[in-house]
């Protein structure tokens, strides 16, 4: 049981630092325990506009979230693994060609992943807000129950994505017709009665109720989901086998105006076919995106001088580069290698792509000057939201190349691109006290295209990377 | 006859690693030529040089005529490969593939030509399944009509077969074989030396990166010697 809970440990690593390197890997969590000090000492000032009661809240379901995005890669991700890796041949899908049962190898996987994340991300994490408690003249034991409320949430995600996937391995239908149950159960509750489903998932209860009742239920709501998915254990997932009729020519119509055509067509078919289709925009896109209108409506509150939907078109840009990330999610330059394809031509037509869909922020943009009342700002908001999308993806570019999705997890790479992006975060931040300064943020766009120039170069004379 | 392919001290390492050790020899156009080697002996990184996907560290080569360190591009408008490991995008269907290499390479009638394909290798039935959703044999198919849909000149080929069943193996073989006959040229890299014996006009033995045996499969069956023997013997004495 040990031996198969260390090789599982072990292998973790190794495809984590493989993609890394072992150093930058290590380094990965010493980063998140300075962002932590970092942010621990920024406390006072975030205090101001955000109670610390509803901060605990933030993080308590961030790491809800960061749970579940654990448990679902760990179980669905075998196709990623296998683009990335060949056929991944990892040790949780090993029971068929190992002397091993299926449930001893779940149990080992769900205890792997506990200790792996807690080592790796949430110990860090309260760590490095322990280190700052003595600035703060905080007690320490905050930091013991911040490590408590981390953990039983994200243990919560854990066992939640683990009962969704066995219900899903067992029916599709099942899973669709349960969610749909949550979501209109979660509906009543909050418009109808009194009760509210958020309080029944929240840990916080329990910390601020420390009764035998809320321990009881914190558990249960953890260990419950994990029981049923080891009692309902099924390992074989529902695979159909997907028909489309050719839609390349089609689509390769449509986008005749760029150079490109045809690899756009190939982008927007694997973003349209590709699991999840609109709910990866909705999780990489909008989700963050609301979330950064509600942490600017309240960090507005601090600095009355500066506009919300003037500072929300600047992050609107930087978001905006996700996209790029998922455009180059679903291939590998080895699909190309073989063909007369360099690899800034590649990287062109993601760019082309990223053009094009563009328009879903633009019309977010659009939408949410009408909605604040603030179409006499709209002009430089957009100059602002174009020039710092064009950057963003600018330096993505240079940094990542087609490889955004691994080599911006490097260490190194990623305080790279932090650097190169904040300072003039700060100087459009500092410029749109007066909205239509930002209309200078036009000269990001030269800037932008040298840069994507000098990518381009740089990913033709070197090796492309395989992961 | 001309040489299709020459390559003049072609080394490449990666970092301590020396995978391809100064290989030195030419390929005449019509010659059906098999790399043959152990795993892990060089045979897939000399084909990724050959064609240009990776650069060498030291050496050089030319594929009908066209150096390929300087012209990697252009060498694989010329050529058709089909890699080691079979690697069609996922959310393409196999027929929108064959479309998109076509396009790719900026073919005329790509309907015509990407339907024969499917007809010749019997997969017109799945031509609507998407790529990641194809069995492994079919995707060799697949990689198989992409490689030969712009009828190259030349054609690097790793290990084509393996997971293709006889019947299709059986016409495979003959295709190559006629391939070269009709002028064209072809490396074909393996480890299944049964197959290298039965359709390679000439073969080379490539050990740890270096080439330790090269001649005509004539010349071997008139000293009744079988490859297989031969293999062994000069893999286990290097």
């Amino acid at each position: 049981m040990l031996e198969i809970l260390r090789n599982m440990i072990k292998e973790e690593w190794r495809i984590h630092s493989s993609l890394f390197g072992s150093f930058m890997f290590a380094l990965f969590p010493v980063l998140l325990a300075v962002i932590a000090f970092v942010g621990a000492l920024s406390l006072p000032f975030v205090e101001i506009a955000i109670p610390i009661n509803q901060m605990l809240s933030i993080f308590q379901y961030l790491f809800i979230l960061f749970g579940l995005s654990i448990g679902s890669f760990g179980l669905f991700g075998r196709e990623i693994m296998n683009r990335r890796f060949g056929h991944a041949s990892l040790l949780a899908y090993s029971s068929r060609s190992l002397p091993v049962s299926e449930k001893k190898i779940f149990v080992n996987f769900i205890v792997k992943d506990i200790i792996y994340y807690f080592i790796l991300w949430i110990a860090p994490f309260v760590l490095g807000f322990a280190i700052a408690s003595p600035f703060l003249s905080i007690s320490f034991i905050y930091s013991l129950s911040f490590l408590l409320i981390l953990t039983l949430s994200f243990l919560m995600g854990l066992s939640v994505a683990f009962f969704l996937s066995t219900v899903y391995v067992h029916s599709i239908k099942l899973l669709i017709g349960f969610l749909g149950l949550l979501t209109i159960a979660s509906f009543i509750s909050v418009y109808y009665s009194n009760v509210n489903i958020s309080n029944l998932l929240s840990v916080l209860s329990f910390y601020y109720l420390p009764s035998f009742n809320q321990v009881a239920l914190s558990f249960f709501i953890i260990i419950a989901p994990i029981a049923f998915s080891l009692f309902f254990l099924k390992v074989d997932y529902p695979q159909k086998t997907r028909i489309f009729k050719n839609s390349l020519d089609k689509f390769s119509g449509w986008f005749k105006f760029s150079k490109y055509s045809i690899f756009v067509s190939k982008d927007f078919l694997d973003f349209n076919r590709s699991e999840g289709g609109l709910g990866k925009i909705i999780f990489s896109f909008f989700l963050p995106l609301s979330f950064v209108w509600l942490l600017i409506s309240v960090f507005m509150r601090l600095m009355p001088l500066l506009n919300p939907f003037v500072i929300f078109s600047i992050f609107l840009g930087i978001l905006s580069s996700s996209f790029y990330n998922w455009f180059t999610e679903f291939d590998l330059f080895t699909s190309y290698a073989f063909l007369p394809v360099k690899i800034s031509t590649v990287m062109k037509s993601k760019v082309n792509s990223y053009i094009i869909i563009n328009l879903i922020p633009l019309f977010v943009l659009i939408l949410a000057s009408l909605w604040t009342n603030q179409i006499e700002n709209f002009m430089p908001s957009l100059f602002v939201f174009l020039s710092v999308s064009a950057y963003t993806l600018s330096i993505t570019t240079y940094l990542a190349g087609l490889n955004p999705n691994i080599l911006l997890y490097n260490a190194k790479i990623f305080l790279e691109y932090l650097l190169l992006i904040s300072p003039i975060l700060l100087i459009l931040i500092f410029l749109s006290v007066v909205p239509y300064y930002l209309i200078l943020s036009i000269v990001l766009i030269p800037i932008s295209y040298q840069i994507l120039k000098k990518s381009y170069e740089k990913w033709d004379s070197i090796e492309q990377p395989y992961f | 006859m001309k040489n299709a392919i020459e390559m003049k001290n072609l080394t490449k390492n990666f970092g301590e690693l020396r995978a391809v050790n100064n290989l030195s020899f030419s390929i005449k156009e019509g010659e059906l030529f098999g790399l043959l080697g152990p795993n892990g002996s060089g045979k897939t990184t000399t084909v990724k040089l050959l064609t240009g996907q990776i650069k060498p560290t030291k050496g050089n080569a030319t594929i009908l005529g066209m150096n390929v360190l300087k012209n990697p591009i252009k060498v694989r408008e010329l050529v058709g490969i089909i890699p080691e490991q079979e690697t069609p995008p996922s959310f393409l269907t196999s027929e929108e593939y064959l479309h998109f290499v076509g396009k790719i390479r900026n073919l005329d009638k790509i309907e015509e030509k990407s339907n024969s394909w499917l007809e010749f290798l019997e997969f017109e039935d799945q031509k609507n399944v998407l790529c990641k959703d194809l069995s492994r044999g079919t995707r060799q198919k697949l990689m198989f009509a992409q490689a030969f849909l712009h009828e190259p000149k030349i054609a690097f080929i790793d290990e084509p077969l393996i997971n293709l069943d006889p019947i299709i193996q059986r016409k495979v073989k003959d295709y190559l074989q006629e391939f070269v006959k009709n002028g064209g040229t072809i490396f074909f890299s393996t480890h299944v030396l049964e197959i290298a014996e039965e359709i390679c006009t000439r073969i080379g033995i490539i050990d740890k990166g270096t080439l330790i045996y090269e001649g005509s499969i004539k010349d071997l069956k008139k000293k009744r010697q079988h490859l297989e023997d031969l293999f062994l013997k000069l893999v286990r004495e290097a």
